[in-house]
């Protein structure tokens, strides 16, 4: 049974992933290695890499929860879906108008899709209407979190590295936290960027470094926000620790600080990826001291 | 004087009226009223227990301490009889915190996005050659999934409580196959098949 999860829902994303992020090299353009260019990235090879990110959550939340469910009823069921809605986003996110139109729509109903039994049975019309907008709000501002971690973080290994941090952080949160599932889909994105990172450093030496382009942003964006919406709505990740993963990637502008900027590209690289871990790592913290892991009731 | 004796006419016949209406009222209300009797379930002593396999080696009972519901039981004619039962998935118990956690986060009941199990019997019958037992076919609800199941209910007594209310007892023990509600998290390490045991006391509202 565990062989069968670790193959299906880590091993068989993971292959397929690398795959198709090789294949996208391939389309590259040479001059791809230059942080802030990632707008040339959009377009096929752009695309692939969303691709790869995108089917290579879709296999393993197949492998891990079979056939997807229509409608969704879980929240968890609607994981595969929106790495659905964001392959489909991804794939017109070049054009100026319809990026940022389905950003807002995207925001705005995704709150509604995901919690409804919550819309349902825990908040009055009131209650509903302000937590709709304060989260519409909140995804909104983290797709914006993303996409300027793209330009900020430098080109190559750091950004796969930063956002398997991040994902991994999250495994961790949500397996503390009681739901192990949940941690299985963080375990996915932690696999797939795992492989990116090692393309990267392993491929570095064509120039062809891997950035994330902005088409990545709707993925990377939709699942990072549905898993934890999921943790923190229907599993028990404490609220800090849910808000210091949201601000995390938002620590990767400190490379703006001009003192930071003097300590050259590699020790300011260092102390932007420091800075995006350190909430990780409080948030994580929090997690484990309310879990009672290194309590006298750890297991069962 | 005409209208005097009129009224005094018409008196026999208001009278034998309302003597009428009484009558059918005697009839019609009382073993009728005996007849279909509404019950709620005494919390306190009622109990839903089940168990489940563990890695396909012990059985590990929990129960469920957050339950209530109505029964409407027609002794006269038992189809006409309901069953409503709800149960609050985050009152899970089998004796281990860490447990219970898990049990009601997503992996399992996901408690907080489906707080709710619910029974609504769609069919009470009586079991063919069988004495004081009904069958009671029924929509569960869990996790948002609806399955009609059909379980054997014993009435296992009846009496009369402090207050002169009518009281009656139930049990019955079914077996649900736990991934029919999409819940199927760790089958193989925890079974697929959980056995539930249901006791109720019940009194007369």
């Amino acid at each position: 049974m565990l062989m069968k999860q670790l193959v299906l829902g880590l091993l068989l994303p993971t292959v397929v992933g690398s795959a198709i992020l090789i294949f996208a090299r391939s389309f590259a353009p040479k001059k791809y290695a230059t942080a802030g260019n990632e707008k040339e990235q959009d377009g096929f090879a752009g695309w692939l890499i969303a691709a790869a990110l995108g089917v290579g959550y879709i296999i393993g939340y197949l492998g891990l929860e079979g056939l997807p469910v229509f409608p969704p009823r879980l929240g968890t069921q609607w994981l595969c879906y929106l790495a659905i809605i964001g392959l489909i986003v991804a794939s017109f996110w070049h054009l100026a108008v319809w990026g940022p139109i389905a950003q807002i729509a995207i925001s705005i109903i995704i709150p509604r899709l995901l919690l409804t039994s919550t819309f349902k049975y825990t908040w009055g019309p009131i209650e509903g209407i302000i937590w709709w907008v304060g989260l519409a709000v909140v995804i909104f501002m983290f797709w914006h979190i993303v996409e300027g971690s793209f330009s900020a973080l430098p080109a190559g290994a750091p950004g796969p590295f930063v956002y398997c941090g991040l994902s991994g952080g999250t495994a961790l949160i949500l397996a503390l936290s009681g739901s192990l599932r949940l941690a299985q889909h963080a375990g996915i994105l932690v696999a797939l960027f795992v492989a990116s990172w090692i393309i990267t450093l392993v491929l570095q030496r064509d120039r062809k470094w891997f950035v994330f382009p902005g088409s990545t942003s709707p993925i990377l964006t939709l699942l990072l926000i549905g898993i934890w919406m999921n943790g923190y709505f229907f599993a028990e990740v404490p609220t800090v620790s849910v808000i210091l993963l949201l601000i995390s990637l938002f620590f990767v502008h400190v490379k703006r600080i001009k003192g930071v900027q003097e300590l050259g590209t590699r020790r300011s690289t260092l102390v932007q990826i420091a800075a995006i871990a350190l909430p990780v790592v409080i948030a994580i913290g929090i997690a484990i001291a309310r879990s009672g892991l290194f309590g006298g009731d750890s297991g069962y | 004087m005409k209208t005097y004796l009129g009224r005094t006419q018409r008196i026999p016949y208001t009278a034998g009226l309302v003597l009428a209406l009484l009558i059918i009222g005697f009839v019609g209300n009382g073993p009728f009223a005996e007849a279909a009797v509404t019950y709620e379930i005494d919390t306190s002593h009622s109990m839903i227990i089940f168990r489940a396999k563990h890695k396909g080696i012990s059985y590990n009972y929990g129960r469920f301490n957050e339950f209530g519901g109505n029964l409407m039981i027609d002794e006269t004619d038992v189809s006409k009889s309901t069953v409503q039962f709800e149960v609050k998935a985050a009152s899970i118990d089998t004796a281990n915190n860490k447990r219970d956690q898990h049990l009601r986060s997503p992996d399992f009941f996901s408690a907080k996005q489906f707080p709710v199990i619910t029974f609504q019997s769609t069919q009470v019958d009586m079991k063919e050659g069988k004495e004081d037992v009904l069958e009671v076919t029924g929509d569960l609800e869990l996790l948002g999934v609806k399955k009609s199941i059909t379980v054997d209910v014993a009435i296992t007594g009846k009496g009369t409580g402090e207050r002169g209310e009518s009281m009656i007892g139930f049990e019955t023990v079914f077996t649900i196959k736990r991934s029919d509600f999409g819940m199927t998290y760790g089958v193989g390490a925890v079974s697929d098949d959980v056995r539930l045991i249901v006791t109720i006391e019940a009194k007369q509202k």
